[in-house]
């Protein structure tokens, strides 16, 4: 897996949210992506799964130019995402949820094999025994385990996480990390939005700082905490 | 060639500003619900009917009854059954209680309409109803321009007096509501609510109440509009829908909650109906298309530009 | 030791009843003729609780594309002198082209907005079928060849049946498949669904497609039944109908809005007297079903049985697993 951003640039209107963002993954990293409010985190997510087209610039995944497909086609070709609140299919149950993103993929294959697979999952999640409540009466951090199960069955070289440890309690943040941790372990590439400066430091393998639109710092945790131009971002300039 | 007399241009012309202001009145209830409630009333055509009734009826019952007070009375009628409705059937929504509140408040306001234009039906029956005219014009000759009392002529142009008069009572409301918005503390709290409901609610605005008053104040509009009209047209149950495509149709032109658009959008729907309609060599077919060009706008609208002219983007 | 399956007994109650039913009806030809047209607006509820129901596309066109079925097939019979059938089924694939054009039109509008638009489209055309009135008759109406060559009502009876069957048939077997699957992921959330690699707009435009055939079908096969049709067809007031039948069986089952349908369709019959009285009651429950009870009134208590019989099911399994355990130790 090798997905390169290329000189993206966004533009609404006048504002500028990102401005000649540049980096590649290449092969299963742990990457985690922070910078303040504001900074275009989520709208550079946006940009890699298609929701957005870059005004200038461009993605690349596997050297094939996926910016300017339709966020579907870059689901299948193995991006996958997560957005910063719960987005269950709420009227669905949890065994159909999984199914969706199996059945998109492989439009000939076989619906029992999904079920096995998905039921997999939901014991590594342990949460097999909810496969047939409606998501929409699992708790907060249920669904949240849901999106990260949809995700496995997406089986996607690249994983995209929006906050997923915002409003998340201890127990949670655990199983989150245990599986971040696990699914890496399995050769997955990840890319982790986050407010939580401990946790993501400690998580990752290197970071990449975003700062009113621009990539400001790329490197491991610990050669980013002491970069001046990150602790100014954070902090303010210093008179 | 199609020779295009200037004089029947301007009667035109002149007849579609005249029931545009109206349909400007009508819609502008319409966006007063949505831009505070978030929510667009199917049932805004019924309404407008049940004013027209409203007034009619009252007008025959108290012989003597000043019509601006009949008009009052129709809105005030209104005004109670959007309230009540609002109270009953949209108050959970405005608590975020209803789940795929979208589609509630859809098929509710429908239902209303459905209840109500059956309601009037089975009441009242189909047969058509017609208003005697409000006001007769003074007789009057002053160069080009004379009066009798059921027509005003500007040179070749005549303005029936009914339109006429609905006319002024639209601008003449329209101007209330807009004081009634800007310059009072109900207009402060409505445009409030609109802008933030949060916000309101910690400044001391109860934004449950202000989604009841928009709501009766939009159906007490179109109630108005409806009892404006009356003397304009056969009156029967069914006179509402078209006219609440109408609203619909200028509301989404004007971009939905926009005041000055629903204002404005009003007016160019009055005039290109009528343009349309002139236009049109078979008069038959063109009167059966007259409701057809505002929607032709509409779909183009919707397709091109879904914000509308004044729309704030979602 | 077998236990009755209640699904199976009323599904094959209900069945025998409907088969039996010219017999029963024998002496009241007017009854034959009420549950035709019962299960006319069967096919027209339930396919639209598929489109608004399962794919969240809350469209008022519907009784368009029954109207493009009916007027196609007469205006082709009365003009091309095609036969009833070879009507029927061209109105069919036409009600499926325009079903397309809205389809993708109405790819970009959610919510009111999409609701605006099919009503307008809806009146448009049914201002363009009264105004037209040297190719369509306007409000005088469109004669219509018979389809059958009977003057017996029970053939017609049993062709919309067997309409009716085949379409629920057919939209429980897509509701089923990934079509129904993915209907759902976009109605709940667009944008996490194309997420999960659905491809939003080949099925939300399929959703307009296959229900716009089947109101379609059911529209021209009517149309040849009564044997005259004008724009009346389509005001609101019909849509209306339509829409209160698929709520108050449950929008969110084709079963529960073909029962709903047909309920209420008998009822408005047997109370007849009541005149316009029953219309406003109808629309009162409609409201109150919808503020009172979301999922309708028949659904939920179909809901109840299947799920009473999946519990016991899952009862009866862990016993018997039980026992073989027992007997395997």
């Amino acid at each position: 897996m090798e997905l390169e951003v290329r000189d993206v640039h966004l533009h609404f209107g006048g504002i500028r949210a990102l401005n000649g963002v540049s980096f590649s993954v290449r092969g299963p990293e742990l990457i985690g992506l922070i910078g303040p409010n504001g900074a275009g985190k989520t709208t550079l997510t946006n940009v890699i799964s298609g929701v957005y087209k870059p005004s200038q610039g461009a993605v690349y995944l596997n050297g094939e130019r996926i910016s300017g497909l339709p966020p579907y086609q870059i689901a299948r070709r193995g991006v996958g995402r997560t957005f910063q609140v719960t987005r269950a299919f709420r009227r669905m149950t949890v065994l159909e949820n999984m199914l969706v993103p199996a059945m998109a993929l492989h439009p000939a294959g076989r619906r029992q094999e999904f079920v096995d697979r998905a039921h997999e999952i939901l014991r590594f999640l342990t949460m097999d025994h909810l496969a047939l409540e409606y998501a929409r009466s699992l708790s907060g951090g249920q669904q949240k385990l849901l999106e990260l199960g949809r995700l496995l069955m997406l089986d996607p070289d690249l994983i995209i996480l929006d906050e997923p440890f915002a409003g998340v309690h201890p127990k949670l943040r655990e199983t989150i990390w245990e599986f971040i941790t696990t699914v890496h372990q399995q050769g997955k590439a990840f890319i982790i939005i986050s407010h939580d400066m401990e946790t993501i430091f400690t998580l990752s393998q290197r970071l990449l700082v975003l700062n009113f639109g621009q990539l400001i710092a790329d490197g491991p945790p610990e050669q980013v905490k002491d970069d001046p131009a990150v602790i100014e971002a954070y902090l303010g300039k210093e008179e | 060639m199609v020779e295009i007399n200037l004089s029947f241009l301007l009667r035109l012309l002149a007849d579609g500003l005249l029931i545009g202001f109206i349909y400007a009145l009508m819609a502008m209830g319409l966006t007063l619900i949505f831009s505070v409630l978030r929510v667009v009333s199917f049932a805004h055509g019924e309404h407008y009917m049940i004013g027209g009734f409203a007034a009619y009826y009252l007008l025959e019952t108290f012989t003597g009854l000043h019509p601006l007070v009949a008009i009052l009375l129709a809105g005030s009628v209104t005004f109670a059954i959007g309230a009540v409705f609002e109270r009953i059937f949209l108050r959970p929504l405005a608590e975020e209680k209803v789940e795929r509140p979208g589609e509630y408040a859809i098929l509710v306001t429908f239902g209303l309409g459905f209840f109500l234009q059956y309601l009037t039906l089975a009441l009242i029956g189909p047969h058509p109803k017609k208003a005697a005219r409000y006001f007769d014009l003074p007789a009057f000759e002053l160069g080009p321009i004379k009066a009798t009392a059921a027509t005003l002529k500007l040179g070749t142009i005549p303005l029936s007096a009914t339109r006429l008069t609905a006319a002024v009572i639209a601008v003449v409301l329209m101007l209330i509501m807009l004081y009634l918005i800007h310059h009072t503390w109900l207009g402060r709290g409505l445009r409030a609510v609109s802008q933030d409901k949060q916000a309101a609610a910690v400044v001391g605005i109860n934004p449950l109440r202000m989604s009841t008053l928009a709501f009766g104040m939009g159906t007490m509009l179109a109630g108005m509009s409806g009892a404006a009209l009356v003397p304009a047209f056969a009156w029967v149950p069914a006179v509402g829908a078209p006219a609440a495509v109408k609203s619909y149709v200028i509301i989404v032109l004007g971009g939905m909650g926009s005041i000055p658009g629903a204002m404005l959008g009003g007016l160019i729907i009055g005039v290109v109906e009528a343009l349309g309609t002139g236009l049109l060599p078979d008069p038959n077919r063109a009167f059966a298309y007259r409701d057809a060009y505002g929607m032709l706008i509409f779909a183009l609208v919707l397709l091109l530009r879904p914000r509308g002219l004044f729309g704030r983007q979602e | 030791m077998k236990r009755v399956d209640w699904r199976w007994v009323l599904t094959g109650g209900a069945l025998v009843l409907a088969l039996s039913a010219p017999l029963l009806l024998s002496g009241y030809p007017y009854w034959l003729h009420v549950a035709i047209v019962a299960y006319f607006y069967a096919i027209l509820a339930s396919s639209w609780s598929l489109l608004a129901g399962y794919a969240g596309q809350f469209s008022f066109a519907h009784m368009a594309f029954m109207a493009i079925g009916a007027y196609g097939s007469g205006l082709m019979g009365k003009y091309w002198g095609t036969t009833p059938l070879t009507g029927i089924v061209l109105s069919t694939l036409l009600a499926g082209l325009v079903g397309l054009v809205i389809g993708v039109l109405c790819l970009r509008l959610k919510g009111a907005y999409l609701a605006l638009f099919t009503i307008a489209f809806s009146e448009v055309l049914r201002l363009t079928l009264n105004a037209e009135l040297d190719i369509t008759g306007g409000p005088n109406g469109l004669d219509l060849a018979p389809l059958l060559n009977t003057t017996s009502r029970v053939p017609y009876y049993y062709l919309m049946l067997a309409l009716l069957l085949a379409s629920l048939g057919f939209m429980y077997w897509l509701a089923g498949s990934r079509f129904g699957l993915f209907f759902r992921s976009i109605r709940e959330d667009e944008e996490a669904a194309a997420a999960m690699g659905v491809h939003i707009v080949r099925y939300k435009v399929a959703a307009f497609v296959i229900t716009a055939m089947i109101a379609g079908l059911a529209g021209g096969v009517e149309a040849h039944y009564i044997g005259l049709i004008t724009p009346n067809i389509l005001i609101l007031g019909q849509m209306s109908i339509v829409i209160a039948m698929a709520v108050i069986g449950g929008i969110e089952s084709l079963i529960g809005a073909a029962i709903g349908a047909i309920l209420i369709q008998f009822s408005l019959e047997l109370l007849r007297e009541l005149g316009n009285w029953r219309l406003v009651a109808f629309g009162l429950l409609l409201m109150l079903t919808l503020r009172f009870a979301r999922n309708g009134l028949i659904y939920p208590l179909i809901e109840r049985l299947v799920l009473y019989q999946a519990r016991r099911a899952v009862i009866e399994g862990r016993e018997q697993k039980a026992k073989q355990v027992g007997e395997g130790a």
